[in-house]
């Protein structure tokens, strides 16, 4: 019992705490850190046993062991890159003594204004209040003991040397920290920076972006941008006003992307191997250490912020800049781990312009493509372990990212998708020999489905363009084994989504399924249980593989069953719409909807099969008039290609039509967001804006279906 | 008492305790010790070498039940007994070295240990004259058995604990006094005692196979060792009686002896093996009451199964097989898989050696599985029937027997019409010599037939019909079981397939195979039954779901009744079209992962693909409804459906017209001019209206083999109606179902690693799988008033957070300042104290 409210409890705080989402932010980044580093592939297994783990106990996300049994699926990351070059300086630039500081006293007044008083602030001032009377005490014993006054002297001094010493001892620990002013050669300006200062700062660079102005801007942005690193370092004295925070961050993202391609004198698509070759120039030479500072700078800035819409800012600021990334490897590689955490975290946007980040990075400097490609599955594996009703879309959307991905250089990323292919193949084959529970278990979750559905989308996309085959071959077989293996239908879910990937997979290639036989366990009638339930549990199939055996004669998940099978049943339907055999492929499945319709007892689900049914028949009927008055025979290839050809480019039919407001009745519901829909809506959107659609695999996917 | 902290738990301890021991044991103290465990499963080794000990039941071996001291206190009056008549016969054979010597025991450190358990046997029985409470032994000797047993388990008990020990066994060395006795009877762990069990177990069980005549009463000690109150050793002792009853249970059947032959007086000789022949026989019988008796406790029944089934399949033909046989049999509905398949295998080997036992066990099993099937009403695993598969019968033993019935009267009468008169003119000379001569070869038949171990053919034919009889009897049995239930049954109650008729798919599969043997008198009833059974009925609107048989058991009777019909040479004169309304019919209901594929292929394979020369008609709806099931079932079903259509085709010249698109629906006029896909019935779908329109869109099926199917059955179209297209796969339906099945695909070894030969091309910069309403969000920029708000809330908290922690600091360094006042204080007390002490002391 105690188990179970523990459970509760965890799933609340994960769902109503803010903090969750911060926090799990955070833990996502700390694994990336401890990924324990690996030799080879060989210790690659041991090494991921414990990761998923311990992701499982930070996030308290389940007790459930299913989760931690696929770690095999993961590729191997070489980590060499993480602590290479942290240790650099910070890029303090040496100021030209020749630009203005311009002190305006009116600023100091509205500090205090400008801050929010929130509670940090009014125990600012208590702790202020009470250090003042403490103060006084202070001072009325010294004043009734002077010699108290050098005892103290003496114990103060003797604090500090010991607290220096102990800061040594850990300096040597924090080797890594590379915001360690103190030990910093030149120390920064710690002179007042004023909202004049900056304005006329800013005026001089975009004037002339030579200017010694840069420099102290630069150092400015710095200091912004390490702001409240460390509360004790003399930088924190530079800002007095938010405006001037403000100002400086927004000028130095907004500009300073302009100012180094005319320092550098590059233009706007210039690619990784420009750059390398002004590495070289005496121009470069000048600019390297002020490029250096600001990209590390903005890093540093996008580690320190939270907010998902300032991150957003920072990430399409930068992205203009990715190309200048390219000198700077071992900054690229912790700016792509950034990235990747923010990726993966739950915001919407944000997501996404970390995607477009990671996309520009990758396809910009070929040398991170690699990686990029390992951490972004990796990321993706470690995402989808768990699929609830809310992140479903959020998955969607990072497989449709990770497909973006991986379609960059298909030839370089086939090797990974064939890698993770034979692996998701050797499990199939292994739970297929033995048939025990717990390598059926590996197969059976969440990130085994979502890696197989990852696959079938990267074919989908590619198929046109490349010769994908064997891979094809080799996801075939995995999703007819993955529906061998768990027949029932307490798999249904499970099957439902076999069967829409195998539509995807017939919508890109034209080739035929025989879909039904995934569907007839749906369309079948089960017993309804007699006794209604009291409470009214909704069976959501988008985030379910099996149902729990107390649902299965439950009412709702009928109802999802056939709303569900009518709907993939229909893509395939919509399919084959025009095709001469439409009649024949029909006949199966509506002898058994008929025989639904007559006997289900839910009274929900007589419109909707009654509607399928009657399409279903218009459309044969359709079909049947067509053919009938062909001349041509069945063996003429040619000839059924072309048949109605005409009418299915026009992209009229009923029956489509029928399909589309299915499809966006299912979308409407929140419920499977499904490719095919969107790319209805996808063209919807194209053509309200007289746009002609990009050419690629989607278009011709639309192009079937409409 | 703490010594006895090594026995395993206070049960064991009353076991091993003989009843004289005084009460005063206390059981507080008695634990399981760790060590005790490890010290079991070292001694692996050590067992080893018995190789018929069954590791995996010592190691199942877990509680132990609490004896009652009156069946010990017997248990040690009749050793005593038997021992004490031994005696004079041991004394002598002391002298001699025991041939079990010559084998040394390899203990744990590797040490070899020369038995001398002979002569520790001889002492212990010596002993066992002076005290009752000699089973624990305290012989010199044997203590320095003990002695050595104790340091193997040296390292892994306290060494304090030994030591005692062994002063304690070291001492009755001298004097045999009877408190000491008591002493060195406890020190006798309960696991020294099975050591020593097992090493007499061993001991008698070599001398057994070294000579069994000479030894013969050996297997008394054995069988009272296994009346052991231990567990453990009553498994031992199972397992070491069966390897000594294995070897050596004579070729031949013991025969009792008559009393005649009792009077008789015989030789030394005979006598000894006679009294051998009685003691094994009167030991073997005891064996198997005690096995009978303990495969009722839950814990033997393993053992005493696998007991009897070893025996029966090594002495299928030696006595007693009646009862060994009866309990198998019954095991074979055993819920314990492992049992059940242990029994399984002994029929099935029984069946298939029938040079072993002549086939009289055979006859004897079949006829106590047909009882057992009567008396369960049929509800058994259907594991009790399948062993039929397995028996084997000569082909022309139903030819014969109705050849001899229709002979024999013939025979009759010609031999008293015409061998009356021919036997006339013989004299009796002649008469007698060829009474003499075949009387001769009579008896060196029998004699050869005794050794050879062999049937005669007619005795042989006899013993198969009646085997097949009662295996028919049984079949039948199911049969009408299953009728019965699927009447009594309601429309309303639809069980789940198969629950109810566990044995109806062997029993469906057994008379497949056995079909020829089928007597024709059965065949009209046979049919009839299976027609029902397969769920036809003459009301055409009944939905079929009222049948409870699954659908792979109805196609399974359609494919029996065709069977039978075949091998019967088709001569029987039975309608079986409706049959293949049934199947026309079940191809629909057919559902993967439910029924089973192969039975569906097997049933176009019977039906369809093997069948001669099909009406048109029903071939046209065959062919049209296979090919529209190709298109929503998977590539394994298709192929196999597609197989059976091309041959259709092929058989059926006409039907293909089909493959055309004539406009007016093919130029053969049918009674339907319309297709319906619906029909229950072949005759009046109208299919040979229909166009295959199919096969157009399954050329561009996904697996290769159903797509290449296809359009070479396209092919056929353009051919003239005598030639048919190039075979591409030469397989029956099921066989083609088998290649492309799912499990066949995954058991196959992995492709080699996948070599995608991918040119190069850089996409542009595109995006393929995001939508552009997806992008287009990205680029919103943030509202500037809202980014300047967000980044100074941001930079408040960041200073708030710095100024929170100096001003912390500052405040905790001004309290300790203050704190530091105090110590300051007393620091200066202490100080003036000192001065004050100086002051003194300069003073002094």
């Amino acid at each position: 019992m105690a188990k179970k409210l523990g459970k509760k409890a965890r799933k609340f705080a994960r769902k109503n705490l803010q903090s969750a989402a911060k926090r799990n932010r955070k833990i996502r980044n700390q694994i990336n850190y401890r990924r324990p580093r690996r030799g080879g592939s060989a210790a690659r297994e041991d090494g991921d046993e414990d990761v998923p783990q311990r992701v499982d106990d930070a996030t308290m996300a389940t007790n459930d062991a299913t989760d931690a049994l696929i770690n095999g699926l993961e590729f191997s990351e070489d980590d060499a890159e993480i602590d290479a070059g942290l240790s650099d300086s910070d890029g303090y630039l040496s100021e030209d003594p020749g630009c203005p500081y311009y002190s305006d006293s009116e600023d100091g007044d509205t500090v205090k204004d400008c801050i929010m008083q929130d509670g940090l602030d009014r125990q600012n001032d208590d702790i202020n209040i009470d250090i003042k009377k403490q103060k006084k005490k202070l001072k009325k014993l010294l004043d009734k003991d002077p010699e108290f006054a050098n005892f103290l002297e003496k114990w103060q001094t003797e604090l500090k040397n010991y607290r220096s010493k102990e800061d040594s001892d850990e300096d040597g620990m924090d080797s890594m920290d590379d915001d360690d002013v103190s030990n910093d050669g030149n120390s920064p300006n710690t002179k007042m920076l004023t909202s004049k200062t900056i304005s006329e700062w800013c005026l001089l660079v975009s004037k002339e972006p030579k200017s010694p102005a840069l420099r102290n801007l630069l150092n400015a942005f710095r200091d912004a941008c390490q702001y409240g690193v460390h509360s004790d370092s003399p930088s924190m004295q530079r800002f007095q006003s938010t405006r001037v925070f403000y100002q400086i961050i927004t000028f130095v993202l907004t500009e300073s992307d302009n100012i180094f391609r005319a320092l550098l004198e590059i233009s706007d698509d210039a690619n990784k191997g420009q750059i390398m070759n002004l590495r070289n120039s005496k121009k470069w030479q000048t600019v390297d250490p002020l490029l250096k500072s600001y990209l590390r700078n903005s890093l540093e800035l996008l580690s320190q912020l939270t907010d998902n819409k300032i991150l957003a800012f920072v990430l399409t600021r930068l992205r203009a800049s990715a190309v200048l990334f390219s000198a700077y490897p071992s900054t690229s590689s912790r700016l792509l781990k950034i990235l990747f955490r923010l990726w993966a975290s739950g915001n919407q946007s944000l997501s996404l312009s970390a995607f477009l980040m990671i996309r520009e990075v990758a396809s910009l400097l070929p040398d991170s493509l690699g990686l990029c490609l390992t951490k972004a599955y990796n990321t993706y594996l470690a995402g989808t372990k768990l699929v609830n009703d809310r992140n479903t879309k959020h998955i969607d959307f990072l497989m449709n990212c990770l497909v973006e991905l991986y379609s960059l250089d298909v030839q370089k990323s086939c090797e990974r998708v064939v890698t993770s292919m034979v692996q998701l193949n050797s499990i199939l084959r292994q739970a297929s020999k033995t048939r025990e529970k717990e390598d059926l278990r590996k197969i059976d979750n969440w990130q085994y489905i979502n890696c197989v559905n990852l696959w079938v989308r990267f074919i989908c996309c590619n198929y046109k363009d490349y010769n994908l085959n064997p891979l094809f071959s080799q996801v075939l077989q995995v999703i007819r084994g993955v529906a061998h293996l768990f027949p029932g239908s307490r798999y249904l879910p499970l099957r439902l989504k076999l069967a829409q990937m195998l539509n995807e997979l017939s919508a890109c290639s034209q080739m035929f399924f025989p879909i039904p036989s995934l569907l007839f366990d749906c369309l079948e009638i089960r017993e309804v249980s007699q006794k209604e339930e009291t409470q009214k549990t909704k069976v959501n199939f988008s985030s379910m593989l099996k149902v729990p055996k107390n649902l299965l004669k439950s009412r709702y998940f009928q109802e999802e069953c056939v709303l569900s099978a009518i709907q993939v049943l229909s893509a395939h339907f919509a399919q084959w719409s025009y095709h001469v055999s439409f009649p024949e492929i029909a006949t199966i499945p509506l002898m058994l909807l008929k025989r639904l319709h007559e006997q289900t007892t839910i009274e929900v689900l007589h419109r909707p099969i009654k509607r399928l049914i009657d399409q279903v028949n218009e459309n044969k009927e359709f079909i049947e008039r067509k053919r009938e008055v062909v001349s041509f025979s069945p063996n003429d290839k040619a000839s059924v290609d072309s048949f109605l050809q005409e009418e299915k480019n026009s992209g009229n039919a009923s029956f489509k039509r029928f399909y589309s407001s299915i499809a966006e009745n299912h979308q409407a519901k929140g419920k499977m967001v499904k490719p095919i829909p969107k790319t209805q809506h996808y063209r919807q959107l194209l053509i309200s804006k007289g746009v002609t659609p990009l050419c690629g695999c989607r278009e011709k996917n639309y192009q079937v279906l409409m | 008492m703490g010594k006895r902290s090594g026995s395993k738990s206070k049960d064991k301890n009353k076991v091993i305790l003989p009843p004289l021991l005084p009460p005063d044991v206390d059981d507080d103290d008695v634990h399981i010790s760790d060590e005790d465990l490890d010290f079991y499963g070292g001694k692996k080794n050590f067992a080893a070498r018995f190789h018929q000990f069954d590791q995996k039941v010592i190691d199942r071996y877990v509680g132990r039940t609490a004896g009652d001291e009156a069946e010990v206190e017997r248990l040690y009056e009749e050793r005593e007994k038997r021992k004490a008549s031994r005696r004079p016969q041991e004394e002598d054979g002391d002298l001699e070295v025991d041939p079990v010597d010559a084998l040394p025991v390899k203990t744990l450190q590797g040490e070899l240990v020369y038995n001398r358990a002979k002569k520790a046997r001889y002492e212990e029985n010596t002993g066992s004259l002076k005290s009752k409470a000699q089973e624990n032994g305290a012989d010199a000797k044997q203590s320095m058995k003990k002695d050595e047993l104790k340091g193997k388990s040296k390292s892994k008990k306290g060494d304090d604990k030994v030591k005692n020990t062994q002063s304690q066994i070291e001492a009755p060395k001298g004097k045999l006094h009877s408190d000491v006795l008591e002493e060195v009877k406890e020190e006798l762990s309960a696991e020294e005692l099975f050591e020593k069990k097992k090493a007499q177990l061993a001991e008698l069980g070599m001398a057994m196979l070294e000579d069994p005549e000479a030894n013969i009463r050996s297997l008394n000690d054995m069988l009272s060792i296994s009346n052991d109150k231990d567990q453990k050793v009553v498994k031992l002792g199972l397992m070491s009686l069966l390897a000594v009853f294995k070897d050596i249970i004579p070729s031949y059947r013991i025969r009792q002896l008559t009393e005649k032959e009792l009077a008789v007086e015989v030789s030394k000789e005979v006598k000894k093996t006679r009294y051998y022949e009685y003691t094994l026989i009167r030991c073997y019988k005891a064996y198997l009451q005690k096995l009978i008796s303990l495969e009722k406790q839950s814990h033997f029944y393993p053992v005493a199964v696998r007991c009897m089934c070893a025996l029966l399949d090594t002495a299928p033909h030696f006595n007693f097989r009646e009862s060994l046989l009866a309990s198998v049999v019954k095991n074979l509905n055993s819920s314990d898989d492992v049992v059940r398949k242990m029994c399984c295998e002994t029929i099935k080997s029984i069946f298939i050696n029938e040079g072993k036992h002549r086939g009289e066990a055979t006859i004897e099993a079949v006829r106590l599985i047909a009882d057992h099937v009567k008396l369960n009403d049929c509800q058994l695993h259907p594991d009790s029937i399948e062993v039929f598969l397995s028996l084997r019968f000569d082909e022309d033993i139903r030819e014969d027997e109705t050849e001899e019935q229709k002979m024999k009267p013939k025979k009759n009468k010609r031999w008293q019409n015409q061998e009356a008169p021919k036997q006339l003119p013989v004299s009796d000379k002649k008469k007698t010599r060829q009474e003499l001569i075949s009387k001769a070869r009579e008896e060196v038949d029998a004699d050869l037939r005794a050794v050879s171990f062999t049937l005669g053919p007619k005795e042989r034919k006899s013993i198969q019909r009646e085997t097949l009889s009662a295996l028919f009897e049984t079949y039948f049995r199911i049969l009408k079981h299953t009728m019965s239930i699927s009447n009594s049954r309601s429309k309303a109650n639809i069980v789940s397939p198969g629950a109810s008729h566990p044995l109806l798919a062997p029993c469906l599969e057994g008379l497949g195979k056995f079909s020829h043997l089928i007597d024709l008198d059965f065949m009209g009833e046979l049919i009839a039954c299976l027609k029902k059974l397969s769920g036809y009925s003459d009301r055409q609107d009944e939905i079929p779901h009222d049948n409870t048989l699954s659908v792979s058991e109805r196609m399974q009777c359609c494919i029996v009744a065709f069977k039978v019909w075949r091998s019967n040479l088709e001569a029987l004169n039975v309608d079986l079209q409706d049959f293949f309304v049934q199947l026309y019919n079940l191809i629909l209901e057919y559902r993967p992962d439910r029924d089973r594929g192969e039975v569906l292929a097997e049933a176009l394979k019977t039906l369809l693909w093997e069948g001669k020369q099909q009406d048109m008609l029903r071939a046209a709806a065959f062919i049209k409804r296979l090919a529209t099931f190709a298109l929503s079932f998977g590539s394994a079903e298709a192929i196999a459906a597609l197989v059976t259509l091309k041959h259709l085709l092929q058989k059926n010249s006409k039907c293909r017209n089909m493959l055309e698109n004539d406009s007016g629906g093919g130029s053969l006029s049918c009674l339907v001019a319309k297709y319906n896909p619906e029909a229950k019935d072949p005759y009046l779908s109208g299919a040979l209206a229909s166009v295959l329109w199919e096969l157009s869109l399954l050329e561009k099926h996904y697996d290769i083999s159903v797509s290449s199917m296809a359009s070479n059955i396209l092919s056929m179209a353009s051919l003239n109606p005598t030639q048919n297209p190039v075979p591409i796969l030469n397989v029956n339906p099921l066989e083609a179902y088998r290649d492309l099945s799912i499990e066949r695909e995954l058991s196959k070894p992995p492709s080699k690693a996948l070599s995608l030969n991918i040119k190069k091309k850089r996409r542009g910069k595109e995006f393929v799988a995001l939508s552009p309403d997806v992008l287009q969000k990205a680029d919103c920029s943030v509202d500037k008033d809202e980014l300047e708000e967000k980044l100074q809330s941001h930079f408040a908290v960041l200073r708030g957070i710095s100024e929170n922690e100096r001003l912390r600091a500052e405040l905790n360094h001004t309290l300790s300042s203050i704190n530091m006042y105090k110590e300051y204080k007393k620091q200066k007390k202490k100080n003036l104290k000192l001065k004050i002490v100086k002051k003194k002391l300069a003073r002094v």
